[in-house]
């Protein structure tokens, strides 16, 4: 069976859409000896995030087994994990050690 | 699995078997250009095309590319004046053991006497390097480099991941194992310097990394745009850590310098902004690895790339729209892992194969249209 979405990293809880997914999809995301269902709650374009289980508020995405941002507010899962829901913590909340104002 | 090298009287092994036509100076470029194209089987051209002073990268470049492992001899053509005397240049690309000649156009009396000289030597060096005596090699004398050109969203999920994956595979072969681009990798600081041998290869990867960071910002070259959100990425780390995932998981045996060669085996990271050559971009990028010793490059593109050099280039591709379009040009299809039918670890796995097949002869499509990009 064609997979649907990929997950680079046991570790990892978000999953990457291979194709454009739409809402009310059953989609399975596996590695190794992981392995997720999920429902998506809205429509996953190709190359975007989809969470893989709960994520609380703060609590840190990782892909490739690398945080890659902070969830701004709680994230069910089956929703897609972007820009509105999760910021880097190194350059989206400490910015000011480059002056950025991101 | 073994291969035949070429074996070297410096005890190196090559898998490719060519007389290197070096040029000194831009004066020298059209006559070492003459040369090249009266003999185009069994010839590579690379030099230096800038102006007259001495300078030492210029320098140490020519050299360290004249003493690669792809090379049997050289002939260094100069015009007499320039800083980088040919001579010199023969001197020490001959510390390898290999035969070196070379001609001055100055000396000998202009460009047609010059390539009638010139053509009498590469004669005699193209005999020789057809007697280059095999020696079998295994891939722990390997050594392969990783570059990224033309990235899109699959060169992060695909692309990038299968060389991390091939890279771990040579390294566990007993082989050596490079990438550079550490301008793409803001915020891998910490995770490279977990991976360190020794605390003193992690202030270095460390200080590397937070010197990337602070000129991207200060320079303006921060690689991160309303694209990117568009296709995916959410953040800036998650885009390095896509970078990153083409440099495996083995430890980071150290930092080469500008055409050092890894002392010992492993995985290594390249730095250092290229000296100039004719060629700019991916093709010097390749061609730095070669002069620290790299036998072969894996190249990612998204976008799809005619990128060539020095040594083979073996172009990774994910993207199956691209794959469709630039197949030409392009060496391995990793395409299987964006429609769902194979997994990181399997094309890895592939890639690792084509690696062997590659060092073991195969050639590839820059090697075929003669991308010899230098």
């Amino acid at each position: 069976m064609k997979r649907k979405t990929i997950l680079l990293n046991t570790m990892d809880n978000v999953a990457t859409a291979l194709t454009d997914l739409k809402k009310g999809e059953k989609v399975n995301a596996s590695l190794d000896a992981k392995s997720y269902d999920v429902v998506l709650l809205e429509d996953v374009e190709m190359g975007h995030k989809i969470a893989l289980r709960d994520i609380a508020e703060g609590e840190t995405v990782v892909k490739y087994g690398m945080p890659i941002g902070k969830a701004l507010s709680p994230i069910r899962a089956g929703e897609w994990v972007h820009v509105h829901n999760c910021r880097s913590h190194r350059w989206g909340f400490h910015n000011e050690k480059y002056g950025l104002k991101a | 699995m073994d291969m035949l090298g070429y074996l070297r009287p410096d005890g190196q092994l090559g898998i490719r078997n060519h007389v290197a036509i070096v040029y000194t100076t831009h004066c020298s470029l059209v006559v070492a250009e003459k040369l090249r194209s009266l003999f185009p089987d069994g010839t590579q051209l690379f030099g230096y095309p800038g102006g007259c002073a001495l300078r030492e990268g210029p320098f140490d470049k020519i050299v360290a590319l004249g003493q690669h492992s792809s090379y049997a001899a050289a002939l260094v053509v100069g015009l007499g004046c320039e800083g980088t005397e040919a001579y010199m240049v023969a001197q020490a690309i001959a510390k390898s053991g290999k035969p070196v000649e070379a001609v001055k156009i100055n000396q000998e009396g202009g460009d047609l006497k010059t390539i009638e000289k010139g053509s009498r030597i590469l004669v005699k060096l193209l005999q020789h390097a057809s007697l280059a005596e095999r020696a079998k090699m295994t891939p722990a004398e390997l050594i392969v480099g990783q570059e990224c050109g033309g990235s899109d969203a699959t060169s992060g999920l695909a692309s990038n991941p299968i060389t991390g994956v091939a890279g771990d595979l040579l390294i566990e072969a007993g082989g050596t194992y490079m990438h550079s681009e550490v301008e793409e990798l803001l915020g891998c600081g910490e995770a490279l310097a977990a991976r360190a041998v020794n605390a003193q290869v992690a202030k270095e990867i460390a200080e590397v990394i937070e010197e990337a960071e602070r000129r991207s910002f200060e320079g303006g070259r921060f690689s991160w745009g309303y694209g990117n959100i568009l296709g995916g990425l959410t953040s800036i780390d998650e885009k390095s850590a896509g970078c990153l995932s083409k440099s495996g998981t083995k430890p980071l045996q150290g930092i080469l310098r500008k055409y050092e060669r890894p002392k010992v085996k492993g995985y290594y990271i390249q730095i250092g902004e290229p000296e100039s050559g004719t060629f700019h971009g991916d093709p010097e990028g390749v061609n730095q690895f070669a002069a620290c010793g790299a036998h072969l490059c894996l190249f990612t593109t998204g976008c799809g790339s005619t990128t060539g050099g020095l040594i083979p280039v073996i172009k990774v591709i994910a993207n199956p729209k691209r794959m469709q379009l630039i197949e030409d040009n392009a060496d391995f299809d990793a395409t299987p892992i964006m429609r769902g039918e194979k997994t990181i670890r399997e094309m890895g796995e592939e890639l690792y194969a084509e690696i062997l097949a590659v060092a073991g002869g195969k050639r590839t499509k820059s090697e075929i249209y003669r991308h010899y990009e230098a």
